[in-house]
């Protein structure tokens, strides 16, 4: 049964929706349990390859393999290592506690189900893609149930109604959305979303085209492409083909993740979306970016990452800056936690950037951290969204005595969002600080000037909402009482806390994903001579360094840095 | 060139599917004019069972791989040629299928409509097999014919009227370029059979007889400058008419360019790739951004199908077997969703009795089940994963990459992105706005099958195409000979798209 754990977590949830189909709206526990049971399929294998995974032999561990299509070379292979672990996990811990946060859905809540299941599935997807196909596959089937979750079931912003001529239905329909939609509707929103990121995944397609064509294997497959495929030094438009491909597949797929001048459909989109869609969405589905860089760009071009990576590292101090400005001065509960999201994928490039064991482990523990706590931010935003039927932060104020639950609950989740000593969020920051202080000190600077905006704005945004005097509006404004209501926060708080308690075992399946992708990053190939050749060797010589800290006392994982490929299979 | 007309019997076996075709033909025309009370709809079931039945029996040829040539290789059955077949008589009979309910909006002649039909689906799989100019020419006419009546079938109905007028007239203006072309390729050549004319060497006279025949076959398949009667006439005809006017004519006039391209041509590959580069950047990106500005969704789904077009141009711009696999199976995956998009349109305007795009509002209530298939469909024209269109799109990008067709590729990709927009504004009426009418859309049995083998197929080919990329890589083996290894031709430029 372990072998195929892959297979239940990716395909429990088409499953699910499947089964949905053909079943009435007119049964909604009937509706729910489906969903729940699916989610909880995936949840149950997530858990079983999290702590099935063999942090001593490495690699791509679970592996299955379906030949797809012979003519073009592409195969359903899937396998996770120790970066796509902690991410499945992840993924499918807030598809399950997303189900329960939408518990209350009246309207279509069938359809609306089959679209989450589907945009969990396909983000599961692509974290355990190993076919650069199937990564793209499922990377642009994650984009368009946003479309129909945010159309269906988002929200406009505030003063949409007004903003819009109340007899221009008809105008708001027509041509040019920029202008006739509002650009504060959900239907604006979920536009931007879909035709932004389609258009920077098709130049990442166009990118793993290329790395298709010029590696001349007639395979997708990035265990091959990685080990044989050569795309070094082929001149093309005065600069080398390695490079282009690079920067396709690096700016295609950080779009999502958002990075700093790419972010825009991002908050706009946490703001239309409903809770279960924002938690989805800010918690993995902005992760598919980076992991998409780690599994092509660092995979198959180790030493034009090496070359380009402090694009990355310039990039996030603009990231880290800017979310935070900009989640500071937001009045809408979903701005400030959808620029935070955006500010604090920047320590996630930063931390990739810096390319060593430390700082790049520290990336991907954030990942997984930054999921809990902004799932756990999200669903508290979406319950004050329901009982209170605004976002508007300075008309709210005082819920703590209506809601203490969810208020006790948001303390937390600020505390974790923060990166406090006890969250598993703190052991991530640590290690992308101490990480990357070498090579990038400046950065470092401005990711703690971010931690204390972050500190600002969530104290601000929390003393909007719960405390200070109450408008009586909302005094009709209830806890979440229930078990349904209360799973989805403690366990995204008890995952939070227990790891950031015992961050042993995340460590160690991180560590052994991270620690082969590193050693062929910063392994200097003597055949360039050129200037950047040198200065490449310097850096590597930098982040070599740091395999002298002694982090965490673990053995087995010094094992595995020490044979560059770790055992793959 | 020696025509030998002593037919054996094992020689008319190539022929039966269309001598049985032509039978059955008169056997629909006859019961309708010797029991004008029998009910319409018969007659359809009656077309479709001989439909089905030639359906089986090229199915039986392409499993047992029966092929030849037959006077003096005009008609050529290959496994292109049986491919083709299928493609067009499939997509007769869900048309037929599609338009039973549709028949009861004509005044007059409801049974003739059926044979008429008939009649163009045998002129396009003669299309298929078609294999010199003359043949093409004839049966090119002759398929034809049936469409400019059928395209006005609305009598009373001024946009049909004129539709069916400015069709006749650019159809038969294109006809009238063909035979030139013809006159001036067989002048210089003094051939007519494309496998004849492999050797001949590149005249001024030559040259201008393919462009006047690309042109009138660029007007078959509506590529861009060749487009222009599309909209209207999609417009105006007959639902059903259009979504048979968009996929069997497009497939028999690829069946077609094919063979000139790779067959005739395939040497003079390093020349006309610039013209199929060209004709392909500017079908799709006119089609995309026009597309945007329809408020009609049968107008929009025909500039989709002139950016279709454009794509499809691509893949015979790669010009290897490849390429041409990866036309066959971007026709399939076109077949499925664009003839399930027709339907829901027809079911739609059978409820509500227009065609505007603001007459999908919340649809998503009214007919969900309408509704998803509309999605599904819209999404796999646009090229959504998991759905054929995805599949096929990128079957067409990976042959074109690996002739390094770079501009190409680069103009499609972007194109997938403008195309999504306009899908996307009718998945928006359909969903995310509120119905005016909340009053549920029934529809009828055979509607409903035409949907789900739609559904079926643009699923089933997105989810596993291995079957189908095996049947498309056999029908093409043919061309093998003739396919030039074009990287010893033109060396591979990044720089130029050709």
């Amino acid at each position: 049964m372990g072998e195929y754990a892959l297979l239940y977590i990716l395909f429990a949830p088409f499953a699910g929706a499947l089964a949905l189909i053909f079943v009435s709206n007119r049964q909604p526990l009937l509706v729910r349990g489906i969903a729940a049971s699916a989610a909880f399929v995936s949840l149950a294998a997530s858990l079983y390859i999290f702590y099935g995974y063999d942090t001593v032999q490495g690699g791509f561990q679970f592996v299955q393999k379906f030949a797809w299509s012979k003519e073009l070379g592409i195969a359903l292979y899937l396998g996770v290592d120790g970066i796509g672990t902690p991410l499945v996990l992840a993924s499918s811990i807030l598809l399950f506690a997303g189900i329960f946060v939408s518990w209350h859905i009246k309207d279509r809540a069938k359809e609306f189900y089959i679209w989450l299941l589907i945009l969990a599935a396909a983000t599961i997807g692509v974290f355990m893609s190993l076919d650069l196909f199937f990564l793209y596959f499922f990377y642009e089937m994650s984009v368009i149930p946003m479309y129909l979750l945010l159309g269906m079931w988002g929200s406009h912003t505030k003063k949409y109604l007004e903003m819009t001529d109340p007899e221009g239905l008809k105008q708001r329909d027509s041509v040019g959305f920029i202008f006739n939609f509002g650009s504060n509707s959900k239907e604006y929103a979920a536009m931007k979303l879909v035709l932004f990121l389609s258009a920077f995944a098709v130049a990442a397609l166009m990118g793993i085209l290329l790395i298709y064509k010029f590696s001349g294997l007639n395979t997708f497959d990035i265990l091959v492409l990685r080990e044989q495929a050569n795309l070094m030094n082929i001149p093309v438009l005065g600069t080398t083909l390695d490079k282009i491909i690079w920067v396709l597949v690096f700016f295609g797929f950080a779009s999502i993740a958002p990075i700093w001048p790419l972010h825009s459909w991002s908050p706009v989109g946490h703001a239309a979306a409903p809770a279960a869609t924002s938690m989805l969405h800010a918690g993995v589905l902005m992760k598919l970016g980076h992991f998409s860089i780690i599994r092509v760009a660092f995979e198959i071009l180790p030493e034009t990452t090496r070359e380009l990576m402090p694009i990355a590292a310039v990039l996030c101090m603009f990231s880290i800056i800017y979310g935070g400005f900009v989640a500071f001065y937001a009045k809408d509960t979903k701005y400030v936690i959808g620029y935070s999201s955006s500010s604090h994928m920047g320590y996630v490039f930063l931390g990739m950037a810096a390319l060593n064991y430390i700082s790049l482990s520290g990336a991907v523990i954030y990942m997984f951290a930054h999921a809990m706590a902004t799932g756990m931010l999200f669903a508290m935003a979406g319950w004050v969204y329901d009982q209170t039927h605004t976002r508007d932060i300075p008309s709210l104020g005082g819920l703590s005595n209506k809601m203490p639950f969810i208020s006790g609950c948001f303390i937390v989740g600020c505390m974790a969002s923060i990166g406090m000593p006890g969250t598993v969020n703190f052991v991530a920051e640590i290690m992308i600080v101490v990480g990357s202080w070498n090579k990038y000190p400046l950065q470092v600077i401005v990711a703690m000037l971010g931690i204390v905006l972050t500190l600002a704005y969530l104290f601000k945004m929390m003393r909007g909402l719960f405390y200070g005097p109450m408008n009586q509006k909302y005094s009709h404004a209830h806890d979440a009482v229930g078990t349904v209501d209360r799973l989805p926060l403690l366990m995204m708080i008890t995952i939070s806390i227990g790891f950031g308690i015992f961050p042993m075992h995340l460590y160690d399946v991180v560590r052994s994903g991270v620690d082969p992708l590193i050693a062929r990053i910063t392994h200097v190939v003597p055949v360039a001579e050129s200037n950047e050749g040198l200065r490449s060797v310097k850096g590597a010589a930098a982040t070599t360094d740091h395999l002298a800290i002694p982090m965490v006392s673990n053995t087995p994982i010094t094992q595995v840095s020490e044979a560059p490929r770790g055992g793959q299979e | 060139m020696s025509f030998s007309l002593n037919l054996s019997l094992s020689d008319l076996l190539l022929l039966l599917p269309e001598i049985f075709l032509t039978c059955w033909l008169c056997v629909v025309i006859t019961i309708d004019f010797v029991s004008p009370r029998l009910p319409k709809e018969r007659l359809a079931y009656l077309s479709v069972g001989g439909l089905l039945a030639t359906l089986g029996c090229l199915a039986w040829f392409d499993m047992n791989q029966v092929s030849g040539t037959l006077f003096g290789n005009m008609f050529v059955l290959d496994r292109m040629a049986i491919f083709f077949k299928i493609f067009i008589l499939g997509s007769t009979i869900l048309v037929i299928l599609a338009s039973i309910e549709y028949v009861d909006r004509f005044t007059l002649f409801r049974g003739e409509y059926y044979a008429l039909v008939v009649m163009s689906a045998l002129g396009m799989m003669f299309m298929a097999s078609a294999n010199d100019l003359l043949s093409v020419f004839v049966s090119l006419e002759f398929s034809t014919l049936g469409f400019y009546i059928l395209v006005s079938y609305l009598r009373d109905d001024l946009a049909s009227n004129e539709a069916g007028l400015k069709f006749f007239i650019l159809g038969v203006f294109a006809a009238g370029l063909f035979a030139y072309g013809i006159s001036l390729v067989y002048g210089e050549t003094g051939k007519l059979v494309f496998s004849d004319m492999t050797s001949a060497p590149a005249t001024p006279g030559l040259i201008i007889g393919f462009l006047l025949i690309f042109a009138a076959l660029g007007f078959k398949i509506g590529a861009v400058p060749f487009h222009s009667w599309i909209p209207d006439t999609y417009h105006g005809a007959p639902t059903p008419v259009t979504a048979f006017l968009s996929i069997a004519p497009k497939g028999a006039a690829l069946a077609i360019l094919l063979r000139i391209f790779i067959v005739a041509l395939g040497t003079f590959k390093p020349t006309w790739i610039y013209l199929l580069v060209a004709v392909s950047i500017v079908s799709m990106t006119y089609g995309n951004i026009v597309a945007i500005a329809q408020r009609n969704i049968k107008r929009l789904l025909a500039y989709s199908g002139i950016a279709q077009i454009g794509n499809v141009l691509i893949g015979l711009a790669a010009g290897t077997k490849m390429g041409n696999d990866a036309i066959l199976f971007y026709l399939l995956a076109y077949l499925f969703a664009n003839i399930g998009a027709f339907a829901v349109v027809i079911a739609v305007s059978q409820a509500i009795g227009r065609d505007e795009i603001e007459d999908y509002r919340g649809l998503g209530r009214r007919s969900p089940f309408l509704a998803f298939s509309m999605l599904l469909f819209l999404l796999s024209l646009a090229g959504v994963p998991p759905l054929a269109g995805f599949v096929g799109k990128l079957y067409i990008f990976i042959a074109a990459i690996k002739e390094g067709l770079y501009t190409l590729i680069t103009v499609g990709l972007i194109n997938i992105v403008i195309s999504m927009y306009y899908y996307l504004i009718v998945v928006k009426q359909m969903y995310i706005n509120e119905p005016i009418d909340p009053s549920p859309i029934s529809i009828s049995g055979p509607m409903k099958a035409v949907i789900y083998v739609g559904l079926a197929g643009t699923l089933a080919i997105g989810i596993y195409p291995q079957p189908f990329t095996d049947w498309v890589v056999a029908a093409t083996l043919m061309f093998a000979n003739f396919v030039t290894p074009a990287a010893a031709v033109t060396p591979p430029s990044l720089l130029i798209g050709g």
